[in-house]
């Protein structure tokens, strides 16, 4: 087969596009929440993240021209909002992210698969992966996230900020009975949290008791029957359909009287993006919980 | 079974009306929860006299609201399904008939997806009924194709079905694809059939169709019998075959679409209750549609029972369990019986 020249240029050139450029920034390596070795230059100055947990850490460690882009569920701060979209949790638009030439992409074990982390690797990219698993876990990806771009003062900051307000609510509710929590993320089917998800983590800390707490699936799918066997004392709603109409949601809890949170009066709303989120604002959702749970101990500033 | 007549009838029912009573019996004393057997049948038998016992709110609202409304519900689709799929293998003359195979089903699917994506909740009478028009809507299209200078060939019927049954999997494939996660667990529970989220209003909505169309079906079942033996003797005693066949398919896609609006695609049901049902008794539908309509409501009951309570708290959909037994059991029938030749 005869090379013609044209294409060969092609292919050279295309190559060379591709090839990390080592000559401002030198290549420093770290090792991410899965073990995994990553190899990025420092600092990073393009960074793509693929998922909005993420997005909120990059922002809040002072980021924003740096990040060039985020997946289409990022929705918070605003200017996320005005960055170039890669794709979903499971779904990567590689070509996007190849022509936006990050020098690192930032995923979630929990959401973004494995195959995507993969791919990008061999593609060339540099993926730093974090896993985090419960409240404390997500100071720490803070302060790996901090190392890895270089911001590790904010960083400190955010996670001291957030380490005092999470005492204080533990300290405000440490001598409170425990009200039992039912805490709904699905409506059909059922589906509550179990044990290892973020929401049942906030739950304990928020002074409460996940009447779903000891399942071993982290997203246990019930029948009503168990609900009403169990009684719970509280019964939150997480809004994570943004199409949902919630109203309609508060009214179907309405027809069982002899559940003692809807006889009571506490069925509550709550915002997911605070609490199944790992990144800085969980902590509001931690304080917003531990409001609904003990009324009588947070005052609304 | 070659003699059937009307005493023969009415004593089977009412076995099997008794039978089915037990069922419903069984259904509500099981479950995640344990209410005492004892206690759930008096719970249901106060509560049908007006009066109130002993027991708990709870216990009152797990047995009167939750299982026995589903239950009922359970039975009446049950029904729905046994009694359609019977329908269709008779005039299709194909033993592999079940109520889905004319697309209907997957009418009603779209219905329910695209109601699940505008953010209607199973709960509400919303999606119930936007799967009933969608199977509606397919029925019409499907007829419409099926006919042929205004006769209802078997072989072009199951064509259009197939080709359009087709054509809107493939737009549920779609919707499946950009839909979001939470939208997502629900619709693959409705596509494989199940009574956890299902409104028990639908009982009120779906029930005239059921239950008329059942009536309608069984007043002409001597007629679906002559029918069965040859197209052009049953012309020659004087039946109208066109008009009957015409009749008989939109019933049973009407009772199909209904069954299927509040539960989604339960499968099997609508194969093997037939089925099993004609190896039992014989083909004669004087006999085989109230059996079939009794026996798929126990049938359909009990496998409920089962996908709530297996794996409890955990509840599987009932589609999963009627897949797992029904296919199994169908094979014992047939290795034990002859399979009925007149089909």
């Amino acid at each position: 087969m005869r090379i013609q020249p044209q294409r060969f240029l092609l292919i050279l050139s295309l190559l060379l596009s591709l090839w990390p450029s080592f000559s401002f920034t030198a290549n420093l390596k770290f090792i991410d929440e899965l073990g995994r070795e990553v190899a990025i230059p420092y600092p990073p100055k393009r960074i793509v993240s693929l998922a909005p947990n993420i997005t909120e850490i990059l922002f809040s460690l002072g980021l924003d021209k740096e990040i060039v882009g985020v997946s289409i569920h990022c929705n918070f701060p605003e200017k996320a909002k005005s960055k170039a979209r890669v794709g979903s949790y499971i779904s990567l638009d590689f070509e996007r992210t190849i022509s936006l030439k990050p020098d690192l992409i930032i995923a979630t074990g929990a959401g973004n698969t494995r195959e995507m982390v993969e791919r990008l690797e061999k593609l060339g990219f540099p993926t730093y992966v974090i896993f985090p698993k419960n409240f404390n876990n997500i100071l720490k990806s803070i302060g790996h996230l901090g190392q890895v771009l270089g911001r590790d003062k904010e960083a400190t900051g955010i996670i001291q900020g957030m380490k005092q307000r999470s005492q204080r609510v533990i300290e405000l509710t440490k001598d409170l009975s425990r009200p039992k929590v039912f805490l709904q993320i699905g409506e059909a089917p059922i589906i509550t949290v179990g044990n290892g998800s973020f929401a049942d983590d906030l739950i304990t800390l928020a002074g409460g008791e996940n009447i779903a707490g000891k399942e071993k699936e982290m997203y246990p799918r019930w029948g009503m029957e168990e609900i009403l066997k169990r009684s719970p004392e509280v019964i939150l709603i997480s809004s994570m359909n943004p199409r949902g109409d919630y109203q309609r949601v508060l009214r179907e809890w309405s027809r069982w009287k002899m559940i003692p949170a809807v006889k009571n009066g506490r069925v509550h709303l709550i915002d997911s993006d605070l609490i199944d989120r790992p990144s800085p604002r969980i902590i509001e959702g931690l304080e917003e919980m531990a409001r609904i749970l003990h009324p009588e101990r947070f005052m609304r500033q | 079974m070659r003699f059937i007549t009307r005493k023969k009838v009415i004593i089977i029912s009412i076995l099997l009306t008794i039978l089915l009573g037990l069922v419903i019996l069984f259904s509500i004393t099981v479950g995640s929860v344990k209410v005492g057997s004892l206690r759930s049948i008096t719970i249901l038998l106060q509560s049908i006299l007006g009066l109130k016992g002993a027991e708990t709110e709870t216990e009152r609202a797990i047995i009167l609201s939750l299982r026995l409304p589903r239950a009922l519900l359970a039975g009446l689709v049950g029904a729905g399904l046994s009694v359609s799929g019977a329908i269709f293998q008779a005039l299709l003359r194909n033993p592999l008939a079940d109520p889905y195979i004319l697309g209907v089903s997957s009418g009603a699917a779209v219905g329910a997806i695209i109601a699940v994506l505008m953010g209607l909740s199973s709960l509400s009478i919303g999606l119930p009924l936007a799967s009933f028009i969608g199977a509606f809507l397919t029925i019409l299209i499907v007829f419409n194709f099926g006919r042929q200078n205004g006769k209802m060939h078997p072989n072009t019927l199951l064509l259009a079905g197939v080709i359009i049954g087709s054509f809107l999997s493939a737009l549920i494939m779609f919707f499946i694809s950009i839909s979001q996660k939470e939208e997502l667990h629900t619709i693959i529970f409705w596509l494989m059939g199940d009574f956890s989220f299902s409104n028990p209003q639908a009982v009120y909505m779906i029930f005239p169709y059921i239950f008329l169309g059942f009536i309608f079906l069984y007043l002409r079942a001597r007629q679906l019998n002559l029918i069965l033996s040859g197209e052009e003797s049953a012309l020659q005693m004087g039946v109208d075959v066109e008009r009957l066949k015409l009749i008989s398919y939109l019933l049973a896609s009407l009772i199909t679409a209904a069954s299927v609006s509040v539960c989604g695609l339960i499968g099997f049901v609508g194969l093997i209750v037939p089925h099993s049902v004609r190896l039992i008794f014989g083909p004669d539908h004087r006999l085989l549609l109230p059996s079939a309509a009794l026996i798929g409501a126990s049938f359909l009951i009990a496998s409920d029972t089962f996908a709530r309570t297996l794996l409890a708290p955990t509840e599987l959909p009932v589609g999963v369990i009627t897949a797992a037994f029904g296919g199994p059991f169908f094979i014992y029938l047939l290795r034990t019986r002859k399979v009925v030749k007149t089909l």
